[in-house]
């Protein structure tokens, strides 16, 4: 265990958790009682557990593979922007525990291949990856940790996650593009970002 | 940089209007990949397997512009960026030769280009391309697939390949296979469906669905020695390297496809946001990666064993495609994608360029310099 697992902080609860049952699971746990209504776009991602059989969903079967439904509010009431930032906040810690899956598929399914008579995970280009991924994870976290108030700075932590997801299907081959499987899971969080975090990048379409 | 002559004007301007086309039926597609019928019935998929045909083959005469694709590297990619554009996914569906054809032209003699040429025009049928197994695509001289002796003069085939597009509904195609140890003994044969102990099915996929992945399976397939390519070649170019152009060609239009997607995603999120300027950094890197991949294309046409630009051009492309849906994940309000399903989608096709053809990773090992090699200036 590191040292930053040791101390307690924000999220680690959501992360092992999305981490050892998945996005949706997770998503149920960072939402504190937050419905449709406060998602700041025109349509919020929540688990489909929680969606009652008459809302007005836009239909995504990838999603609803791994427990994600995309539902458009009946009524408004989006969150304000403090409350929204901290759900982001939480919401990144459970990104994060998807990521982790994502990451220990890879390095077990690149264990047990073979490219060119050498295992695929000692690959340097593949490794150099890898210890991006580490990387990426860590800076994540802090940043989330760090600076839990600062919108822009949550955005880029779910920007930075999104990346590195890509990253890591990419390592995957063909397998990380089936609709099944850890890296369809990580689509589907990415979706899940977008719904609630505004302008996950650059903040540009409030200008 | 490159200039379009007036045909290639009129073919670009053609393809826009077919690509069009194409996107009325984009999400249907992805919807049930299953159902041909829609595929079957579209005059505009009919006329691009026209169109891809080699000329001597096809079903009626195309316009002078539309020559044009088959004439060159150039063509194929103006006319792919622009089809594209419209949808990738539904362009993937068009039962065209593809990379089966450019390996039968590459590896098969005048008889084999014969056959498979009048069986296309016969059947207009999908076509497969079987080369990457569970165990690995990247590296292909570990395939295990096996063409054995069957004590007559053909062989029987044994194996199975993996992530291949039209796998369950391809009548005819391509598959590698090796008759020995060394990387020299895989070769490739014309497979036709049915035959015993040929079996298939579909895999579900992310996104690309058109293209219909699936799995192949052969036990003890009977393959007639008639049906191995690239006999009449000398041994170097009878299997894999022989297939090297085939390659390159299909690298660009893969290329091209990828770029035209991404020009898709900036137009949908400029129409969504009228009169906005907040695109012009994304608008000048596509237009600048057109350029790249016009100029590999030139070159392509010059020097068909050229296949460093191709691969840069290929890599960056692929590259600059997720960018683009990243970027337009930034510039649009939350939520949009799922307002805007075909946007959704082209972000899951768009990942599928990565893995065609070859792996960012692997291209760039390719790149790489080699010791002491140092750039040219032009
Ligand atoms: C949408 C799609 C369409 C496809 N269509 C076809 C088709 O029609 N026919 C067909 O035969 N195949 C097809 N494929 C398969 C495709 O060719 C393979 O996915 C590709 O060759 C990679 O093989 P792999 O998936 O087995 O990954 P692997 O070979 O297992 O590679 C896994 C990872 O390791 C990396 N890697 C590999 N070698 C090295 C190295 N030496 N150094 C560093 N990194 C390395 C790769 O870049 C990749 O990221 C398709 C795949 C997809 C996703």
């Amino acid at each position: 265990m590191t040292k930053t697992e040791i101390r307690p902080a924000i999220g680690l609860g959501l992360e092992r958790l999305a981490r050892a049952e998945g996005l949706a699971a997770g998503l149920a746990e960072a939402l504190e009682g937050l419905g449709a209504e406060a998602a700041p776009g025109s349509v919020a991602a929540l688990p489909a557990a929680a969606v009652p059989a008459d809302a007005d969903v836009a239909a995504h079967p990838l999603a609803a593979r791994v427990g994600i439904c995309f539902v458009r509010p009946a009524v408004s009431g989006i969150a304000p922007p403090a409350e929204l930032t901290a759900f982001g906040v939480r919401l990144g810690a459970v990104r994060l525990g998807v990521t982790r899956r994502l990451l220990e598929h890879t390095v077990a399914h690149l264990s047990g291949r073979t490219i060119g008579g050498e295992q695929a995970v000692r690959k340097q280009l593949i490794q150099g990856t890898l210890a991006e991924a580490e990387v990426t994870i860590a800076v994540v976290r802090h940043m989330l940790r760090a600076e839990p108030a600062v919108a822009a700075a949550v955005a880029d932590a779910h920007a930075r996650l999104t990346g590195l997801d890509w990253e890591l299907a990419k390592l995957l081959g063909a397998s990380g593009y089936l609709a099944t499987g850890p890296a369809a899971e990580a689509y589907v969080s990415r979706l899940t970002a977008h719904c609630w975090i505004p302008g996950s990048g650059e903040l540009t379409w409030l200008s | 940089m490159a200039e379009l002559s007036p045909l290639l004007l009129e073919l670009r301007d053609m393809s826009r209007e077919l690509g069009g086309e194409l996107r009325t039926m984009a999400l249907a597609l992805d919807a049930d990949p299953a159902d041909t019928e829609m595929l079957r019935e579209s005059p505009t998929l009919s006329f691009l397997r026209v169109v891809g045909t080699p000329k001597a083959f096809r079903a009626y005469d195309v316009p002078a512009h539309a020559e044009q694709f088959t004439e060159s590297c150039l063509g194929r990619v103006v006319c792919n960026i622009e089809l594209a554009r419209g949808d990738v996914s539904v362009l993937q569906a068009v039962a065209a030769p593809s990379l089966a054809g450019f390996t039968v032209d590459a590896l098969g003699d005048a008889a084999q280009q014969d056959a498979f040429y009048r069986d296309f025009a016969k059947y207009e049928p999908w076509t497969f391309f079987g080369m990457t197994e569970a165990r690995g695509g990247s590296d292909a001289t570990a395939m295990h697939t096996s063409l054995d002796p069957d004590g007559d003069g053909g062989f029987l085939l044994n194996g199975a390949k993996r992530y291949v597009a039209n796998a369950d509904r391809g009548l005819m195609g391509v598959v590698w296979a090796r008759t020995g140890t060394s990387s020299l003994s895989i070769r490739a044969v014309l497979l036709r469906r049915p035959a015993p102990g040929f079996s298939s099915s579909s895999l579900d996929m992310l996104g690309m669905r058109g293209a219909r992945f699936g799995e192949m399976v052969f036990d003890a397939v009977p393959v007639p020695r008639e049906m191995l390519l690239g006999a009449h070649l000398p041994a170097s170019r009878r299997g894999l390297w022989g297939g090297n152009r085939a390659f390159t060609v299909v690298r660009l239009q893969i290329a091209a496809q990828a770029l035209g997607a991404a020009f898709a995603v900036r137009d949908a999120v400029c129409a969504l946001r009228p009169g906005w300027t907040g695109h012009e950094l994304m608008s000048a890197r596509l237009d600048a990666a057109r350029e790249l991949l016009y100029d590999a294309a030139v070159g392509a046409d010059l020097d068909p064993d050229a296949r460093i630009p191709v691969a840069v051009a290929k890599v960056h492309a692929a590259e600059l495609a997720v960018e683009t849906t990243r970027w337009a994940e930034s510039a649009l309000p939350p939520g949009t994608f799922l307002d805007h399903p075909l946007l959704e989608k082209w972000c899951r096709d768009i990942y599928a360029y990565q893995f065609m053809d070859g792996t960012s990773n692997l291209l760039r090992l390719a790149i790489a310099p080699s010791a002491g090699a140092h750039g040219e200036d032009s």
